[in-house]
């Protein structure tokens, strides 16, 4: 039922989301190409991690039917993870460049460091939360033309400052809950995912009697 | 329920909702007409409401456009129906023809409505039988209406001003 089912629904469903830009009209819009390689680093740190078993979803012994469940799971994963991460990477200027940089060093360093499946998804709350804050409610902030006139003659001096590359293009209201709507359902979906049994590395001896 | 039922369901409605997904992302429909409309049509039941379509036609034909607009959007809901989407083209022509200039507003927008009665069509070709209208292929409004947006020396000749709407 899980990977059959559940799985491709809540991934494809964060899909569709994290892929909706709202504005005067809805566009949606496809990963960008980068997105696609931060997207292929995060399906192995899931695997390094054994956040996500391979052998669970793809595996010989396993029925075609049940195989084809499995690629779909893998593919729809590998979708949804590139378009949350292109959803949550601001969309121009330095913003965009420092956010990708940050995202490739970080998802380097978690597949370096294999952590295990809790801390790997406790790091990823962690930068999908703070991205989020940054784009939705920091950017967004700085880039809402509706605020006061101080701001507003700040942001332009700041703007200024920085050869205009910060200013983000204004985003609507329903934006920033689209995106933590799809961010959370990923993040449920990564910890519903098949993991890898947890083999013990120690020896526990028992007295026999 | 059993694995055997369950997998190959799975599979289909896995595999039936990512084309949905594709087809949205391809087609970046607007409005909820628009998706209802474009799910119809993939399975033949999508039609116009034919007393706007009519409407559309009287309004076009008293050179009242504007209105023949809002009639035939109102008969073709999701922009899926060839002839509505060229008599709209049509309506945009008439309306920015001129004399000595045309509308470039309204001729781009009538671009756009051309191009997709084109894409609509089947093969792109559509030839619409009305004795009423002087263009009666989409390729001779969209070259017209194409003319009217290009700049060139024959737009400063003393001539046109004679010329007629078709």
């Amino acid at each position: 039922m899980r990977d059959a089912l559940v799985l491709p629904f809540l991934f494809l469903t964060v899909f569709l989301l994290a892929g909706a830009r709202v504005g005067a009209s809805i566009a949606l819009v496809p990963p960008s190409v980068f997105s696609l390689v931060l997207g292929t680093m995060l399906v192995a740190t899931l695997v390094r991690s054994g956040a996500l078993s391979p052998d669970a979803l793809l595996h010989g012994s396993r029925s075609v039917v049940a195989n084809a469940n499995g690629a779909v799971v893998l593919a729809t994963l590998f979708g949804s993870a590139s378009q949350v991460l292109s959803m949550l990477t601001p969309r121009s200027g330095l913003p965009l460049f420092f956010v990708d940089v940050f995202l490739f060093v970080l998802l380097l360093n978690t597949l370096v460091a294999q952590p295990d499946r809790t801390r790997l998804l406790r790091s990823l709350a962690v930068i999908f939360g703070s991205t989020l804050v940054l784009k939705h409610v920091l950017l967004a902030g700085l880039s809402d033309p509706s605020g006061g006139q101080t701001r507003r003659v700040l942001v332009a001096l700041f703007d200024a400052a920085t050869f205009g590359t910060i200013a983000q293009e204004p985003q609507s209201a329903g934006s920033g809950y689209l995106a933590f709507l799809s961010a959370g359902l990923f993040l449920a979906g990564v910890a519903t995912l098949p993991r890898t049994a947890v083999v013990s590395s120690s020896t526990h001896l028992t007295r026999v009697r | 329920m059993k694995d055997s039922v369950i997998r190959p369901a799975g599979l289909v409605a896995s595999l039936t909702y990512a084309a949905i997904i594709a087809w949205l992302y391809v087609s970046q429909p607007q409005t909820v007409a628009q998706v209802t409309g474009g799910f119809s049509s993939m399975v033949g039941a999508y039609t116009v409401d034919s007393v706007a379509f009519a409407d559309g036609l009287r309004f076009f034909r008293a050179g009242q456009f504007p209105e023949a607009r809002a009639a035939l959007r109102r008969a073709d809901p999701a922009d899926r129906d060839a002839p509505a989407q060229f008599y709209i083209a049509y309506s945009y022509y008439r309306e920015g023809w001129g004399r000595l200039y045309s509308d470039d507003v309204l001729f781009g927008q009538g671009l756009a409505a051309v191009d997709k009665a084109i894409a609509l069509a089947p093969g792109g070709r559509l030839a619409v039988d009305d004795p009423e209208l002087q263009m009666h292929s989409a390729d001779e409004l969209r070259a017209e209406l194409q003319r009217g947006l290009t700049r060139e020396a024959a737009d400063f000749n003393p001539l046109r001003v004679f010329g007629t709407r078709k």
